[in-house]
């Protein structure tokens, strides 16, 4: 009978003790979970590459672990917004550089600068002091910088070839660059230039260069008023209306043609020509591998009229401000941006950094042939206006260009509508 | 015995609101209170407390606003037309002795069985001007010298989504109308042939009044479907080009969730909400008046 006592209560102790240890695991840390959304979690290059940096992150913080929440680049703002709103956001979310002003303002984005400040003095000096500024909002940073590029030309060297231009000498200017894109341009079957035309978030990071290179601008410098009543705009606007109204260097279906269906188009040899930055080779040789593109392909910067200029794409990545796992966060975000990553998204996916301490440095990046264009370009970059109502002025006129391409109105006529109504949205932020 | 005949009664009417309970209150989480949120958004001034009509009086300034009413008015209108012929064109064969009727049906339901998004995505493709299939058929039938760009030329790019969305939603008028079909008996048909009348008055005189309710049914329905059709246009343009094609649904989700206006968004919503109301009531009259 006593036998059977302790025999009991050995039984009872031992489930006790395994319960403990299952409640427990090794070392009294509990496993973190750790949401991490990212559109590039969509696309195959990216996707592979991201698993294999977060396998890694998982390896060295074994106690965390990272979900991960694929989202299209059109729709991460609505997903983060709602989730924001209710409270339900992802720990960690990737955005664009134009998409951050909204996302402060609402307080979407986690403060982060007391745990810069716990890092220690000088650690934000890795970076570009530019991409730094856009990561700031009242004083504090809210974002850290990830991929930091210049726009740029990237055509098909065989297709320039054919067209009777040297590679070597590709146009500097934009007359140049027409004059070239109608030798490349054989009606119905191949044109110069892909035109990015759709309601897309890529659109403007493929128009601003025409209209900064022509000396206009979209805002006055103040951003109180809109600027496209300059001849330079007015001159920059119809020079790419043109280019598929008059010229017809562009394939039809441009006001429908986003960045991908461009990209297809340079895969499958029906452009010579389109603007893009580090990301274009891997994703068109994915596309179509028998193009050979990263050896046909090669990229130039844009051509210029009365400046230099192109546009910067900087991605940025957020805390979600209900995050239960600030510090864990903020591991993972400091591990994404560290040196050592950022030289792997580059490896992988061809995307320059916005660390000093890599893209300036790194060999990789300064031999390679489309990274060190994409880098010489970057003291001409410029960003869209950081203001809130960004997206809807860009959205009233991307409608003026598309307006104009399908002829509902006169390039004149649609970008003075455009004028007055980004007037009126400016006059009501004011 | 008149009471526990009334006691089981008021037992049976309690149970029977026990068992509606559910749905409703989760009616009330998912519907109602996002609803009566979005209204008092509405009146409220973006960036300040307090009660306010501004967002109804920028409603009112607004000629993206206008323009948006008026294609939606032009959309809804068109495709709800189109969808009633078109869905009595096929229900009316559909509902005759053929062989392989089960077959022709299900084949008439395809298209609403595809998701609107897919459905957008579908016609995009088609009406593609470099590859799409539709160019390239017209071409090769000698009807197009070059390809169209459907989604981009003049006005031709609601012309090309007011087609798709009457594909994508004929079948659900034709289910209604081939359901009052069947309900029609037969023997008016024969009583009529016998009288001499053909097949034009048989139509007239018997299928149309017999169809009447299912066609007010149909209409109201189809009209509200419409009105909040969202996924096939925001997958095939956007709103665009220009705002050519912009709906009050794209209107929305765009002050929404790209512009951030929630307190503006809400107040189209509002008044989407009021349109929708007004369309149905005609419907909700024929109901009750059932009842």
């Amino acid at each position: 009978m006593r036998r059977r006592h302790i025999l009991g209560l050995v039984l009872v102790t031992a489930i006790s003790v395994a319960a403990l240890v299952a409640a427990f695991p090794v070392g009294a840390q509990q496993r973190v979970i750790l949401r991490f959304s990212d559109w590039h979690l969509t696309e195959d290059v990216w996707n592979k590459s991201l698993t294999e940096g977060i396998a890694i992150f998982e390896k060295r913080f074994p106690h965390i672990k990272v979900q991960t929440e694929p989202v299209s680049y059109r729709e991460k703002e609505t997903k983060y917004t709602v989730e924001s709103a209710a409270g339900k956001a992802p720990d960690v979310m990737h955005l664009h550089a134009f998409s951050l002003p909204a996302f402060y303002e609402k307080g979407y984005a986690l403060d982060l600068t007391p745990f810069i400040e716990k890092e220690g003095k000088g650690f934000l000096d890795a970076w570009y002091p530019l991409p730094l500024e856009l990561v700031k909002y009242k004083g504090r940073v809210h974002a850290m910088p990830g991929d930091y590029m210049t726009m740029v030309l990237v055509c098909n060297t065989d297709m320039v070839n054919a067209a009777g231009v040297s590679p070597e000498k590709f146009p500097a200017t934009w007359e140049g660059f027409l004059d070239f894109a109608k030798k490349a341009t054989k009606p119905g079957q191949q044109w110069g230039l892909g035109m990015v035309g759709a309601k897309d978030p890529g659109f403007s990071l493929r128009f601003s260069p025409f209209l900064w290179t022509f000396g206009g601008d979209y805002l006055t410098a103040d951003l109180k008023r809109s600027a496209l009543d300059t001849p330079e705009a007015k001159e920059a606007f119809a020079y790419f209306v043109e280019l598929s109204s008059n010229h017809k260097v562009v394939p039809p279906g441009a006001t429908s043609a986003n960045p991908q269906d461009v990209r297809t188009q340079l895969a499958h040899k029906k452009i010579a020509c389109e603007i893009g930055s580090g990301w274009t080779a891997p994703i068109v040789n994915k596309i179509n591998p028998d193009l050979r593109a990263f050896e046909v392909l090669r990229a130039y910067p844009l051509p210029v009229k009365k400046k230099r200029a192109t546009a910067i794409w900087l991605s940025s990545w957020i805390i979600g401000p209900n995050t239960k796992h600030p510090n864990e966060a903020w591991e993972l975000m400091k591990f994404i941006t560290s040196k050592e990553m950022e030289l792997k998204w580059f490896k992988d996916n061809r995307v320059t950094s916005s660390r000093k301490d890599v893209s300036g440095v790194a060999p990789e990046i300064l031999n390679d042939k489309f990274a060190k264009v994409i880098a010489a370009e970057l003291p001409y970059g410029k960003v869209e206006p950081q203001i809130r109502e960004w997206p809807e002025i860009m959205d009233v006129f991307t409608g003026a260009v598309q307006e104009a391409l399908t002829g509902a109105k006169t390039a004149d006529r649609a970008l003075a509508d455009a004028h007055s109504r980004i007037n009126a949205i400016l006059a009501r932020r004011r | 015995m008149c009471l526990s005949v009334a006691t089981a009664r008021s037992t049976s009417i309690r149970t029977g609101y026990l068992f509606v309970l559910p749905a409703l209150l989760l009616l009330l989480a998912v519907l109602g209170f996002p609803a009566l949120w979005s209204l008092g958004l509405s009146f409220r001034a973006e960036g300040r407390d307090g009660f306010s009509l501004e967002q109804y009086r920028l409603l009112l300034e607004d000629s993206l606003f206008h323009q948006t009413f008026w294609n939606t008015g032009l959309l809804v209108g068109l495709s709800v037309a189109a969808h009633l012929g078109l869905g009595l064109a096929v229900a009316l064969p559909l509902n005759l002795p053929l062989r392989g009727q089960a077959t022709l049906r299900l084949v008439a339901l395809l298209p609403w069985v595809v998701p609107d998004v897919v459905a957008g995505i579908i016609w995009k493709w088609l009406y593609n001007p470099l590859n799409g299939a539709l160019n390239d058929v017209l071409v090769r039938l000698g009807l197009l010298t070059t390809p169209l760009d459907w989604l981009g030329a003049g006005h031709l790019p609601l012309v090309s989504v007011i087609l798709a969305n009457v594909w994508r939603g004929f079948p659900f008028v034709m289910l209604i109308l081939l359901a009052g079909l069947q309900a029609i008996p037969r023997e008016r048909y024969e009583a009529a042939s016998i009288d001499g009348a053909n097949a034009l008055q048989r139509f007239r005189h018997i299928t149309l009044p017999g169809l009447r309710k299912m066609l007010v049914v149909s209409l109201a329905l189809d009209t509200v479907w419409e009105v909040r059709r969202f996924g096939l246009i925001q997958a095939m343009t956007q709103g665009g080009p220009g705002n050519l094609t912009e709906v009050l649904s794209t209107l929305v989700y765009k002050q929404y969730f790209a512009f951030f206006r929630f307190e503006y968004a809400s107040a189209i919503a509002v008044v989407m909400a009021a349109v929708l109301l007004i369309v149905s009531l005609p419907y909700i009259r024929m109901i009750s008046q059932e009842e």
